[in-house]
């Protein structure tokens, strides 16, 4: 009986797994195949071009990132960014979705309005950013009749970053409001209406309620917000023509790899290590992140 | 039992197909070897304006006629033209024939994927004829991996208008470009404009005698090299009568120099049908570089046909090679002045250097520094233009700033 049932069981796992086939052949192939593969990069000192040569250097690769002074630029930059970025484009998508949800006239009309830089293409983006952060361009154009000093973004390393954070808090902040719309649906209308027989005026009842029954959600924005900054790439391979100049100012981590994999020879293991270097980053901070946030998880 | 096997053919067939789907996508470049008798020869450049796609059609067309056992598929590679390249040589799908620029030829050799062309050349290819130093650019240990199409030097662009209403003269001498930008300098527009970059910049530094790059390693923290680039920082910093292009809002030097916001720059061949085209109203002229220290120098950038190593037409591919850089094919190709011709009997039928704008570019090829020095140029080059413009901008002493450079540079090459 036991056996027989355990045939039958196995003849059901066989056809569930035969079913997924197609799904797990592409994620083995696509995915997990060039994860391992990166990893056995990363031990090895490789040559692609010409002669393919494949050298175990143990963790030679991995003691060359601490050494890099570049590596340690890229690293500080992406830090600064996602220290600055994540925050901001937390805290804006929150008043954002905030006021669409306070029940204002042409509230669809603002929906679409503030959506729309999630809309387009990072690329184009940055190109438009880059007309307007022109020295003789709109955003110079506005800090001069505003009697401020105007800058030189993308020339000058004090304030190229700088320029590519704005960008990105801009583009990215309407799409994590959309969640958090989402997520104001179902905060319950009566404890509002408790508010306000307590007495409690629009920010104390967002401050009180709003703020802390969003908690939840504002742990899942942080940690996509943290692993989609960490990887800052497109953005400043363009602003910088992929150098990550002026002066590595706009060097990312993402952007160093991309660089020792192809733009240098014979250096594709070294990037593989940075890379897994970066992911381990980015798993730490995730996990320091959800310790935190469950400290306080209102559920 | 019988059913789940039907359903695996299936689904391998399936699967089967996809990726089949896949590959004869890209399998065009190297499976079509003899289509009715015909040798196929994949040819793959970057792109250049219409005009000179026009041109270099026209000249494969000729090299088809003349040839009409072989065709030529030419493929244009619009952006990141060495990743591509690099990327489907690994992958074994390279085209027969490609361009290869000299900055990239040293380390592209040394890996064997370029085959070397010494034995394939005959009498009548007559090697005498190109300019030496541009045909050395493709030379390993004695051996010719590749040879030019065209080049280009550097040469002062200066704007006419601005020099009359100044009332100065063209400068000669480096001294004089420093006085003459002080003149120039005025109401937003600035006397210079600059390249703060090693690629523009390399005659500078080696016109003190110093060596940017000594046994394929950094050097440019040499002090020789630092004092020859000193008066590029100053004149930026001191005096203020230069300026690099994102400073006035512009993309390049031929931007800066076209829109009017800086009277004099040092620029290329390229220049000439950008300005014409998009400056249509400019009045501007060239002269040489000016000397420095009373040597005459200038950069001259170039790129050569080269021949896939695995490829496997080389009979055919040499027969493109030796039409598009011979005296022929040569001279379609450089006829209306995008590029300039390597060998010297075209330069002269063609009569660039009597040309009022093109003679001071032809005139800089027999002192010129080709862009091109050992396998680890890249490398050095980025670390030079990170730190060159912290020092350019005035953040910190060049000395320090090229010092630290050269540091990082050879950590990055090792040993």
């Amino acid at each position: 009986m036991n056996r027989k049932y355990s045939t039958r069981a196995l003849k059901e796992a066989g056809q569930g797994y035969f079913f997924m086939s197609p799904t797990i052949f592409v994620l083995l192939l696509f995915i997990l195949g060039p994860i391992f593969y990166a990893i056995f990069l990363s031990f090895h000192n490789v040559r692609l071009l010409g002669e393919t040569a494949f050298n175990f250097v143990g963790l030679a690769n991995y003691e060359r990132v601490f050494e890099d002074r570049r590596a340690g630029i890229a690293l500080w930059n992406t830090f600064k960014y996602v220290m600055i970025v994540v925050p901001c484009q937390t805290v804006l998508a929150i008043i954002l979705a905030a006021t669409l949800n306070a029940g204002m006239k042409g509230e669809k009309f603002f929906r679409i309005v503030y959506f729309l830089p999630t809309l387009t293409s990072s690329a184009v983006l940055t190109l438009i950013f880059m007309w307007m952060y022109n020295r003789e361009g709109l955003v110079n154009f506005g800090l001069d009749k505003l009697g401020l000093p105007t800058y030189d973004f993308i020339g000058d390393p004090n304030v190229a970053l700088t320029a590519i954070m704005v960008m990105n808090i801009w583009a990215t902040a309407p799409f994590f409001m959309v969640i958090y719309l989402a997520a104001l649906q179902d905060i319950p209308d009566s404890l509002y209406e408790a508010a306000e027989l307590d007495g409690a005026g629009p920010v104390r009842k967002f401050l009180s309620i709003t703020v802390p029954h969003l908690r939840p959600i504002t742990s899942f924005v942080v940690i996509m917000g943290v692993i989609g900054t960490f990887q800052l790439f497109d953005q400043s391979y363009i602003f910088s023509g992929g150098s990550g100049g002026p002066d590595n100012s706009t060097l990312t981590v993402v952007l160093l790899i991309y660089q020792y994999a192809f733009k240098s020879m014979d250096t594709m293991g070294y990037a593989a290590a940075i890379a897994f270097v970066l992911a381990i980053v980015i798993l730490v901070s995730t996990l320091i992140q959800r310790k935190l946030s469950k400290e306080e998880n209102l559920y | 039992m019988e059913k789940k096997w039907i359903g695996t053919g299936i689904s391998l067939l399936l699967a089967g197909s996809i990726l089949a789907g896949c590959s004869s996508d890209n399998g065009g470049a190297e499976g079509t070897g003899d289509s009715g008798g015909k040798t196929t020869v994949t040819l793959a450049g970057w792109g250049g304006n219409p005009t000179e796609q026009a041109l270099l059609e026209q000249t494969l067309s000729d090299f088809e006629e003349k040839n009409p056992d072989i065709d030529v598929k030419l493929e244009v590679i619009a952006d990141q033209y060495m990743d591509v390249m690099k990327t489907r040589l690994i992958g074994g799908e390279g085209p027969d024939v490609f361009y290869l620029d000299a900055f990239e030829a040293p380390a592209m050799i040394e890996t064997g994927v370029i085959e070397p062309l010494d034995e394939y050349v005959s009498e009548d290819f007559d090697l005498e004829d190109f300019e030496e130093p541009l045909l050395d650019a493709f030379k390993q240990d004695g051996v010719t991996y590749g040879f030019p199409k065209d080049y280009s030097t550097l040469a002062l662009f200066y704007n006419k208008t601005m020099f009359e209403e100044a009332g100065v003269e063209v400068p000669t001498t480096w001294e004089e470009l420093t006085e003459v930008s002080k003149e120039l300098t005025k109401d937003g527009v600035y006397g210079f404009g600059v390249a703060p970059e090693l690629a523009r910049q390399y005659f500078v530094a080696e016109a003190l005698g110093g060596e940017v790059v000594v046994d394929n390693r950094a050097n440019f923290g040499a002090d020789e090299v630092i004092e020859a680039l000193q008066p590029v920082i100053d004149q930026h910093n001191v005096d203020k009568t230069s300026a690099q292009p994102s400073e006035v809002g512009a993309s390049s030097g031929g931007d800066m120099f076209g829109q009017q916001r800086a009277a004099m720059v040092l620029e290329g061949n390229w220049n000439i049908p950008y300005l014409d085209e998009t400056f249509p109203d400019l009045e501007y002229g060239t002269a040489e570089v000016p000397t420095i220290n009373g040597e005459k120098g200038t950069m001259a950038y170039t790129v050569a046909y080269v021949m896939n190593a695995a490829s496997e037409k080389k009979e055919a591919s040499w027969k493109l090679i030796e039409y598009l850089t011979g005296k022929e094919g040569m001279e379609t190709w450089t006829s209306k002045g995008f590029a300039l011709p390597t060998r010297k009997s075209v330069a002269e039928s063609l009569g660039y250097a009597e040309d009022e704008l093109r003679g001071p570019l032809v005139a800089g090829a027999e002192y010129a520094t080709v862009w091109a020095n050992g396998t680890n140029l890249p490398v050095i080059t980025n670390n030079f233009n990170n730190q060159f413009i912290s020092a350019f901008l005035g953040d910190r002493p060049l000395d320090e700033a090229l010092k630290e450079a050269e540091e990082q540079a050879n950590s990055e090459i090792g040993e």
